[in-house]
């Protein structure tokens, strides 16, 4: 799965990303939802399948990638 | 960084360096060189000149024999200084062109023996922490935590061992913790691991900070596993922490948020310079949403990495500049590490940073013992544990003063200007602007006060 990113209007439903960026339920993470990353500028992010992700672009930002993160600790 | 510099002056002064019943000092050898900070305490050193044995012999080889010459008008003489990292490449190729006594200038890099690394010993203990930080005189002054919110985003906290290896009770704020979809578990009840020792070492300067549990590595997430999350988990976490912002008093907005952990390898990232790549992209949603958190209020930590030169973790993958993504983003505080003893861990990842090129910002304590959250004779170790205790003296200094009086990007310059300075060029790829410096931090939180009549 990747990110990416859409601008919709304040307090935008996954509902609405979904119908904007033609998405069906099966490529998109519904447990994830919509979340928003900067409220001011009505950007919202995500989670896809890759080929969603690369479908919708340019309407919708990037993919992006999703990498794991890992804790800092105790060096190895 | 440290510098060698290889000078060629007249054949009477190199005669009174090689002298032994002489002392010529570096003043006698050169005067100012520019954009050098020369040690004025080195000795000046003679050093002869390699030439062929056998005539014919290639001048610029080494595999063959050898004569060396301390003649006067062939030998050279070496001093010592520093130059700021920022410049230092083109310092080192522009300054033999500059200067015609300098015919090179090399590295000089620290030669420790005894160096912090993974498998040492803990150096201290968190009471010897806790005195470096003065905690006593943040007390005093009121500088406790109290009201302030602190997330620990991590593997989640265990209450009960924080609570027994400290002594003291502790608050896990519950209402305001988040787990990430697919992770069960109650905030302060998970299981001893790595986000405990964060915990435990964030209230080393905080003791009355109100934690708030994100287990975001906990999640099982399709694409991550077990311990491992996903970047996608601490999006979510983030536009959480959003909202806890928001519903405080935009006067005595107050959160610090402590994340000891980051993306070691490239190998599930897109390339830097493609669009959707996280690592050198201020544009990847994460990185975005840390600039916006940050906007709204929030003081930001990061773990600098472990990937330090001298002893890094065997997980780092990336050939160079290990400091990535939001670890390295201009608008979070990038903590490397130092021992009790002061000195630089050898894991502690160096800079430059890739979305922001001085990084680390700061250092602070880690490898002592403290929360036990390994082992008995474990320490808390890694930048892991040093960004926890950086963010229990940004909390602790949130006791008095909220986001309105004083900003993040104003309390991030703040710790730059206070750092105790380790080398004597300011900033460098090391230490950053130095390691945190309690009193005088408080020295200029009452001197701003008096500026501002608080």
């Amino acid at each position: 799965m990747v990110l990416v990113t859409v601008q919709l209007p304040p307090e935008a439903t996954l509902q609405q990303a979904m119908q904007q960026l033609g998405l069906t339920e099966d490529e998109v993470d519904t447990a994830y939802g919509l979340v928003p990353l900067d409220p001011e500028q009505g950007l919202y992010a995500l989670r896809v399948t890759e080929d969603a992700g690369h479908r919708v672009t340019p309407a919708a930002g990037g993919p992006f990638s999703d990498p794991p993160i890992e804790p800092y600790g105790p060096p190895r | 960084m440290r510098v060698l510099i290889q000078l060629r002056p007249s054949p009477d002064l190199v005669a009174a360096v090689a002298a032994p019943d002489l002392t010529a000092t570096t003043a006698d050898v050169t005067g100012d060189l520019p954009g050098v900070v020369l040690d004025h305490s080195y000795t000046p050193v003679a050093l002869p000149r390699a030439q062929p044995a056998m005539t014919g012999g290639d001048p610029l080889s080494l595999n063959q024999p050898l004569i060396f010459s301390m003649a006067p008008e062939e030998a050279s003489v070496l001093v010592r200084g520093e130059i700021s990292d920022d410049e230092s490449s083109a310092r080192l190729a522009l300054l033999p062109g500059r200067h015609r006594d300098v015919v090179g200038v090399y590295a000089d890099p620290v030669i420790e023996t005894s160096l912090t690394c993974g498998g040492t010993p803990p150096v201290g203990t968190w009471q010897d922490v806790a005195r470096l930080l003065e905690v006593a005189q943040l007390e005093a002054e009121g500088y406790d935590g109290t009201g302030v919110a602190l997330a620990i985003c991590d593997t989640g906290v265990n209450a009960a061992h924080v609570t027994r290896q400290l002594g003291r009770d502790i608050t896990i704020d519950r209402d305001r913790s988040w787990n990430p979809g697919g992770v069960s578990g109650e905030a302060g009840w998970f299981a001893v691991d790595h986000g405990t020792m964060c915990a435990f070492d964030t209230l080393i300067a905080a003791p009355r900070a109100s934690l708030i549990d994100i287990p975001v590595l906990l999640s099982r997430r399709q694409g991550g596993t077990v311990m491992d999350g996903l970047l996608s988990d601490a999006v979510a976490a983030f536009a959480h922490l959003r909202t806890v912002l928001e519903a405080q008093p935009a006067a005595t907005r107050a959160l610090v948020v402590s994340n000891s952990w980051g993306s070691f390898s490239p190998l599930w990232d897109l390339a830097p310079g493609q669009p959707g790549n996280y690592s050198d992209n201020a544009a990847h949603p994460f990185n975005i949403i840390v600039g916006s958190l940050e906007q709204a209020g929030a003081d930001i930590l990061f773990a600098a990495g472990n990937c330090g030169t001298e002893c890094k973790d065997r997980r780092c993958a990336y050939p160079a500049r290990p400091i990535v993504g939001a670890n390295s983003h201009p608008q979070v505080l990038s903590i490397g590490g130092v021992d009790t003893g002061g000195e630089r861990v050898g894991y502690s990842s160096q800079g430059p940073g890739r979305l922001s090129d001085r990084k680390p910002d700061i250092c602070a304590y880690t490898h002592f013992s403290g929360s036990k959250a390994f082992g008995d004779d474990a320490p808390d170790s890694g930048t892991s544990a040093a960004c926890p205790v950086a963010a229990g003296l940004v909390a602790a200094i949130r006791t008095r003063w909220p986001a309105s009086q004083l900003p993040p990007s104003q309390l991030r310059t703040l710790l730059h200007r206070t750092a105790d300075d380790r080398s004597d060029v300011g900033f460098d790829y090391d230490y950053g602007y130095g390691v945190a410096d309690t009193m005088a931090i408080l020295g200029a939180l009452k001197r701003r006060a008096e500026r501002h009549r608080l």
